[in-house]
């Protein structure tokens, strides 16, 4: 492999694996406080993007209950990505009441949740799909303003050009990575929900109302999940209901390469498998699925606890 | 505690009461919102699943055949009606669609299912029962050879394919290098890539690299940056709208100013969104035209055009078509024999016979049947996209 | 009543697959471990059954019955084997730990069948010959199984194996401290589990004419933990009727929708927004019957009563 293909696979590598860190932080804020893997959170990464798309201005297809509709106004995407992930977030506190707080409430064994989270992707993947049909929707081409399609990181000579939307995804990724540790470990909300995280009935006695991190926990985490599903509609285009689902499995992987439940873990696993992929070479790409999860069955034989993540402490 | 008892079956109660519909329902035979007297013609494609996004289309151009057909007189007078049951995405579903069809349902005949897997799984079923079979959109090699009653108006990529590496070379007779993608998982792109490869061959020209993609994937930058590193003049893809769409949008962004061909996957109006102004310039052969200058086409693609505001894809003309074979080869039965009259085991047999023998002339060109089932169809296309300026809107010319 | 029998005649043996299906996962499950690898065993033994039928033996008119159940033996073996191989370094880890690795495995499996020449890529394996007329005459060798399975399954729960498996549901450390070698026994409820699914899916092959890649993906593996987990999954009672109400639920749904007196858009919304009441009942599932529809305290009421 020479230099420049090297370089291009890197930039792309890392591109693509931000998107998964902050798809996976989604993933694993909810498994750091309540134990559970919420499969739910493909479908709100989908419903992101959907919102964003609509808050742009963008009009549905002919199919569903929703044919034809559009806002009368376009937004901006910066604000429209903002509301669109907020809305997201909003739709994850409302199934974390509805789905997960009385499982909860019973005690229930965390399987049952799981399986309800299960159900909710169930039912979020086909309500699209009854609404606004199965059409694949594009963000309009000017939705990063006036870049051009592609950056040349090589020379005029030997070009290596990277698509702007991907060194753009990368950029806010890492903003919003940086925004994210601040948060959780400099505020008083952060530390707070690191201690629901560490153990609920301490923090309780702490004084710290669990039930109201556990929400503010939904929303972040929809929140992110929004974003990353804007993030990739933005940069492809989102190709119906199931657009979410492949990525809620990717991140799976990622989560248990870091750790599950480690916040760096999310972040190292997304840009390792990011970069792996990357380097999958084509001939093989068939294989890029297997290759991601071939490493994450190893890794759960070899180290359990994934790469940054604290050894396991039996819970009987 | 009897009471106790009772409230502990409780939980049972939703589903007797459902598996009590059930039975009451299959009892009372034929659901009763027919129109009494139409004739029942099956749709089994896929209306939920990630399929559905083909299988809508195929649901606009049969409601567009049903309503057609039907202000033309139906069958000799008699109209028609359309039973629809969702095929979802896999092959169970497929045949529990065609067993309510031909049981409950009452079908002279099935227009379905969407993928040519599920054909495999379903087909055998209608055609153990004698029922025709009529697949839209199933190309694979084997369709016809399933059974008797199994025939297709999609005509298989064998035949398209190869129609457009010609166009390409008369449009740049400098071509030597050609890079070939493929979707994988899709069978239809898999069958579809094997010709397009041998005719790289046949045609003298270099295969500088052949890349796999999954439909689910989204990113496509390392295959791109490795096919567009390959220095070919000439990209062939195969795959659905929205993968090859975003292929062709990351190839364009990435910096390949060469020709792009597109399988028959991205033969849709779908691609449009996807891909944008960067599509500008793909060609893809064609099993159907919107510009056909047939009298049928034209009346269906108005027809389709005043519905839903764009150029009818090739997946509804076909659904159309088959809605049509069904009609002709009914009103050729009508005329010998009242339809009404015949018991309907033997009306779907001489369906199966009469439509095999028929000649139609319907928005896809005039076609008929080999005797196994095969669609022989006389008009193929090779369109090159044209995008409007904002590049929202585009189309098809064709080229002569 | 043919009618019915034509009809839904695919749907029973569905069914009676899908229970079965289910106690491939309640299997695991009875030494409380979550394992998610029935789908991965179900499409291979498919594939082995798909690929004995077509290309080995190549049989002229009717399969023979014979044929089959070797084919079932085969699947069964092969699963067997593939069952140890995976069990043994991945019973190891417990819990969502286990259940993530069985993703994995799944879809490794269905990358490789998407990939290799002899499962036929995605187009898959199809005109795979029927030992039987119609659909409903594969309850002669699907209701069998059930029968079979559920008598072994009660057996076990009576034997010291069975005892030591719930030993180590109940608590693993203190099984393993009073002699049970917890490994062992996880590797073999795994591995019965593994059989059972092998086999079932070589009925499937020959039941639904085709076989691909689709067949046994992590949707797969979803509805059948929805079938175990609101079935109940501490009686194998609950693993067969969620096998049977789950399987059953998106057609009767679909019959719904076909009742004559219902407003269109009621009518509408059962045809095409069916999945979404499917999810719906999902979530109502766990949140009302946490412990299954079926729990051992009900079979008990029932025995006393009845």
């Amino acid at each position: 492999m020479n230099a420049t293909l090297f370089l291009q696979n890197f930039l792309n590598g890392l591109s693509i694996g931000s998107i998964y860190a902050i798809f996976a932080l989604g993933y694993t804020l909810v498994f750091s406080i309540l134990g559970i893997i919420n499969f739910a959170h493909g479908a709100i990464f989908t419903l992101g993007a959907y919102f964003t798309y609509v808050l742009m201005g963008g009009a549905f297809g002919f199919n569903g209950l929703l044919a034809n509709l559009a806002l009368p106004f376009r937004l901006p995407f910066a604000i429209a990505i903002i509301l669109g992930s907020t809305i997201a977030g909003i739709i994850s506190v409302i199934v974390e009441r509805f789905a997960f707080r009385p499982l909860r409430r019973k005690k229930a064994d965390s399987l049952l949740t799981v399986v309800s989270s299960l159900g909710v992707a169930v039912m979020i993947v086909n309500l699209i799909q009854y609404l606004v049909g199965a059409e694949i929707y594009t963000f309009p081409p000017d939705t990063y303003g006036n870049l051009p399609p592609a950056i040349n990181f090589g020379t005029e000579a030997n070009p290596i050009p990277i698509r702007s939307v991907q060194v753009v995804i990368f950029l806010v990724s890492g903003v919003i990575l940086s925004i994210l540790t601040y948060l959780i470990n400099v505020t008083k909300y952060g530390k707070a929900m690191r201690a629901v995280a560490e153990d609920q009935t301490t923090a309780s006695l702490l004084g710290i109302n669990a039930d109201r991190f556990i929400v503010l926990t939904f929303f972040v985490s929809g929140f992110l999940g929004g974003l990353a599903g804007t993030l990739v509609g933005s940069s492809v285009s989102i190709a119906g209901p199931y657009f979410g689902i492949g990525f809620g499995l990717k991140g799976l992987a990622v989560i248990v390469l870091g750790g599950l439940g480690s916040i760096p873990g999310a972040v190292v696993g997304g840009l390792v498998i990011g970069l792996i992929e990357a380097f999958v070479p084509g001939d093989y790409s068939a294989y890029k699925d297997a290759v991601a999860f071939g490493i994450l069955f190893l890794m759960l034989l070899i180290r359990p606890q994934g790469l940054l993540g604290r050894s396991l402490i039996q819970k009987v | 505690m009897i009471q106790k008892l009772l409230m502990k079956f409780n939980f049972a109660h939703p589903s007797t009461v459902w598996l009590a519909l059930t039975v009451f329902l299959s009892a009372c035979g034929p659901s009763n919102n027919s129109t009494s007297g139409a004739i029942p013609i099956g749709i089994a494609v896929a209306q939920t699943s990630n399929v559905a996004l083909l299988g809508q289309e195929q649901v606009a151009g049969v409601k567009i055949a049903e309503t057609y057909f039907n202000a033309k007189g139906g069958v000799n007078g008699t109209p028609i009606r359309l039973v629809f049951q969702d095929t979802a995405g896999d092959e169970a579903g497929a045949i529990n669609a065609f067993q309510n069809l031909l049981t409950k349902g009452k079908v002279v005949g099935i227009v379905g299912p969407t993928l040519s897997q599920q054909a495999f799984g379903a087909d055998p079923i209608a055609d153990r029962a004698k029922v025709p079979v009529l697949a839209p959109s199933n190309t694979a090699k084997g369709i016809p050879q399933i059974g008797d009653f199994v025939a297709r108006v999609s005509a298989p990529v064998a035949v398209v394919a190869p129609n457009s590496v010609r166009a390409a070379l008369k449009i740049n007779p400098q071509i030597k290098r050609v890079a070939v993608f493929y979707a994988q998982n899709d069978a239809f792109s898999k069958s579809e890539t094997e010709i397009f490869q041998q005719t790289v061959k046949d045609q003298k020209l270099e295969l500088v690299t052949v890349q796999k993609f999954q439909t689910t994937d989204n990113d496509f930058q390392t295959q791109a940056t490795a096919g567009i590193n390959a220095k070919p003049d000439l990209m062939i893809i195969s795959g659905l709208s929205a993968d090859g769409g975003n292929l062709v949008r990351q190839l364009r962004e990435l910096g390949y100013k060469g020709l792009i061909i597109g399988g028959n996957g991205l033969n849709t109006s779908n691609i449009f969104s996807v891909c944008k102004a960067l599509c500008n310039g793909i060609l893809i052969a064609q099993a159907y035209s919107p510009e056909h200058p047939g009298a049928i086409n034209q009346e269906f693609r108005s027809a389709y055009q005043a519905q839903y505001k764009k150029e009818p894809p090739q997946f509804s003309a076909q659904a159309f078509t088959a809605v049509q074979v069904y009609v002709e080869a009914l009103r050729t039965i009508d005329a010998q024999t009242k339809v009404a009259q015949k018991a309907l085991p033997d009306l779907r047999v001489a369906l199966n016979q009469t439509l095999l023998k028929g000649q139609y002339d319907t928005p896809i060109g005039a076609i008929s049947f080999t005797p196994e089932g095969e669609i022989v169809q006389k008009d193929f296309y090779v369109a090159q996209i044209k995008m409007d300026a904002d590049g929202v809107n585009g189309k098809f010319t064709f080229l002569k | 009543m043919n009618d019915f029998f034509a009809t839904y005649g695919f749907l029973m043996v569905s069914m009676v697959l899908g229970a079965v299906l289910g106690l491939s996962l309640y299997l695991p499950l009875m030494a409380g471990q979550l394992s998610l690898a029935s789908p991965g065993f179900y499409a291979l033994g498919g594939y082995i059954a798909a690929i004995l039928s077509t290309q080995v033996f190549q049989v002229e008119g009717n399969y023979p019955l014979s044929l089959l159940l070797l084919e079932m033996i085969a699947a069964g073996l092969v699963c067997g084997l593939l069952g140890v191989g995976v069990g043994v370094p991945a019973l190891r880890l417990r819990g969502i730990y286990l259940a993530i690795a069985t993703i994995a495995f799944v879809e490794v499996l269905r990358v490789l069948a998407l990939n290799l020449e002899i499962t036929g890529g995605a187009v898959g394996i199809f005109g795979i010959p029927q030992p039987f007329q119609s659909a409903i005459e594969y309850l002669w060798i699907a209701l069998p199984l059930l029968f079979a399975s559920m008598a072994f399954v009660y057996r076990l729960e009576k034997i010291r194996v069975g005892r030591a498996l719930i030993a180590i549901r109940e608590d693993e450390l203190a099984a393993d401290s009073m002699g049970i070698n917890p490994t062992y026994y996880k590797v073999l409820a795994f591995t019965l589990g593994a059989i059972l699914a092998g086999v079932v899916g070589a009925i499937s092959a020959h039941f639904i004419n085709t076989w691909n890649a689709r067949q046994g993906t992590f949707d797969a593996s979803i509805i059948y933990l929805t079938f175990v987990l609101i079935g109940g999954s501490r009686t194998f009672a609950g693993a067969v009727l969620g096998g049977m109400i789950f399987t059953a639920l998106p057609e009767i749904l679909r019959a719904v929708a076909d009742v004559p007196s219902l407003p269109l858009w009621l009518s509408q919304f059962f045809r095409d927004g069916r999945l979404i009441i499917f999810g719906f009942l999902i979530v109502m599932g766990t949140i009302f019957f946490p412990q299954g529809l079926v729990t051992p305290g009900l079979l008990k009421k029932l025995r006393r009563g009845g």
